[in-house]
């Protein structure tokens, strides 16, 4: 996180982050700042959020930045809109912390252009899980307005992933909206980046209010729940021991792939566990059966899992859409979380960050960083008798 | 007649060297066990993580890597994306409580069959010591 500024502009938001931050858009788009905006919007029928790319301004007053559910991952609904490039528009986001770190992994894919975007993040309660809104959605505004008026890092209610994030605050966004421990009636703005920076700059905001204040309350937020995390996924490891602890996580997956489906990072056309070379050919499949006494079908659950662990683990940011999005309610984000937890700071990677990093997979180092070469030793220690 | 136990090991071997070293140990006539069972492939950088998982849940009872020694990759910079893509695999082998140690990654050059008939040699005993992998049991995989 670049620590860009000490200081911020503190506005009024008597009503509350969410309003204050649309009167943020309005301002910017008068100001020519930026051109639309993209922020959920809730759907006609009431019962959920939509991505709206909104160019009229009235349509703001219906928007809820600050969302109550993440039906769509924001990184995803911005990948379409910007995977063949951006346009003459500059497109002002605003998306939560995850969503953001979502967005710098699938740039690193070259899944997103970022050249005419100005991201907006804010200080990020948690989110609903979707399943339990759309049951009862009258319940879940309720629920969500207490996530709200709790004013921090919600513990519960709210999705399994939100629970136990820890990137709940600013990230390397554009423009960052810090209300945790501020009053009621007022949100910190707070530029994050260059761009930030002469955004802010170009809407005449002065930003001369000390931030000290709001970050030594989140630093504090954020230590506990960096505990939370480490003790829920210190549980999770040890249901996934062994081929059995993994096929008691995984026996009730019915293979919808709906956790691929809604994961951000999961860009690929098309799966190789969806594709023709992945499935067999009926003699395989007797053969097998034949040696085993026996096959599940659909098979190879475990290896879908495991195989997504290594292709996804290294940027995965815990934004929690598997586990929202699974139907037998298998923790899928705990289990991807405690992967990434072990296999990012292995390659000594950090996902979500835009700090120009290449993702572990795509580069190396001559002489591996320790973790990679503690495993790959045993060979080059053979290398180094050859020799 | 007790049945001894004949492991299978999948054997990825990259065409430039590995699998032209396992050629060379065929053609010195250095005995080496049947249980390698070799796939050539390109580039040991072919081998994707999935494919390591793959042989391993479908019961090999070990899997083996082979590529060029690192600054020697044919294809100049491929096994050092190799090198990282096992250690991701053996990671989550390990990190999951699974046999890591059925995986192995060597490096052997076209020129080196004595040292491909030793290593094939030195996994093999290993796996036989570990006995069957369990995963070949598992109908519910």
């Amino acid at each position: 996180m670049n620590d860009f500024a000490a200081l911020g502009a503190k506005i009024k938001a008597a009503d509350g982050p969410g309003e204050a931050i649309k009167a943020f858009l309005r301002q910017a788009v008068e100001k020519k700042v930026a051109d639309a905006v993209l922020v959920p919007v809730k759907v006609p029928a009431g019962n959920s959020y939509a991505w709206i790319l909104v160019t009229d301004m009235s349509i703001l007053d219906d928007a809820s930045p600050v969302a109550p559910v993440m039906p769509v991952q924001g990184a995803k609904a911005l990948k379409s809109l910007t995977r063949k490039g951006h346009g003459e528009l500059t497109v002002m986001a605003v998306m939560r912390p995850c969503e953001i770190r979502a967005t710098f992994e699938l740039l690193k894919l070259n899944q997103v252009n970022l050249e005419k975007v100005v991201l907006v993040s804010y200080d990020c309660p948690g989110a609903i899980p979707f399943r339990d809104y759309v049951k009862d959605p009258g319940f879940g505004e309720k629920n969500f307005q207490a996530v709200m008026a709790a004013g921090g890092p919600a513990e519960k209610n709210v999705k399994p992933a939100c629970v136990i994030c820890d990137e709940f605050s600013r990230v390397d966004s554009d423009i960052h909206f810090g209300w945790f421990g501020e009053s009621g009636s007022s949100v910190l703005v707070i530029p994050s980046s260059d761009r930030g920076v002469e955004v802010l700059g170009s809407m005449g905001m002065e930003c001369s209010d000390d931030i000290a204040g709001w970050k030594k309350t989140i630093s504090g937020l954020k230590e506990k729940k960096t505990g939370k995390r480490t003790a829920t996924l210190t549980e999770t490891a040890k249901t996934i021991q062994g081929l059995d602890g993994l096929l008691g996580t995984f026996s009730e997956c019915i293979g919808c792939h709906n956790c691929m489906a809604v994961c951000p990072i999961c860009y690929c056309r098309q799966c190789y566990f969806d594709s023709e070379v992945a499935k067999k050919t009926p003699d395989f499949i007797l053969e097998t059966a034949k040696k085993r006494g026996g096959l599940a079908f659909p098979s190879d659950r475990v290896m879908f899992h495991t195989g997504r662990m290594t292709h996804m683990s290294l940027s995965c940011v815990s934004c929690g859409m598997c586990t929202d999005a699974c139907p037998v309610d298998i923790h899928v984000a705990e289990v991807f979380s405690y992967m990434a937890d072990i296999t990012q700071p292995a390659f000594e990677y950090t996902a979500g960050r835009n700090d120009g990093v290449p993702l572990p997979l795509r580069k190396y180092e001559e002489k591996e960083v320790p973790q990679v070469h503690e495993i790959v030793k045993e060979a080059e220690g053979e290398e180094a008798a050859h020799e | 007649m007790e049945k001894t136990f004949v492991p299978r090991i999948t054997s990825f071997l990259c065409t430039w060297c590995s699998y032209t070293g396992a050629d060379l140990a065929g053609t010195g006539r250095m005995q080496y066990p049947t249980a390698i069972i070799p796939i050539k492939v390109m580039c040991s950088s072919r081998v994707d993580p999935v494919f390591i998982l793959k042989a391993y849940l479908k019961g090999s009872d070990g899997v083996f890597l082979g590529g060029c020694h690192p600054g020697d990759c044919h294809y100049e910079v491929g096994n050092y994306h190799t090198r990282r893509r096992f250690a991701i695999v053996k990671k989550i082998f390990e990190s999951l409580g699974l046999e890591a140690e059925r995986l192995r990654l060597s490096w052997i050059s076209a020129s080196e069959g004595p040292k491909f008939a030793r290593v094939a040699n030195e996994f093999t005993e290993k796996i036989i010591e570990m006995g069957e992998n369990e995963a070949k049991k598992k109908i519910f995989l």
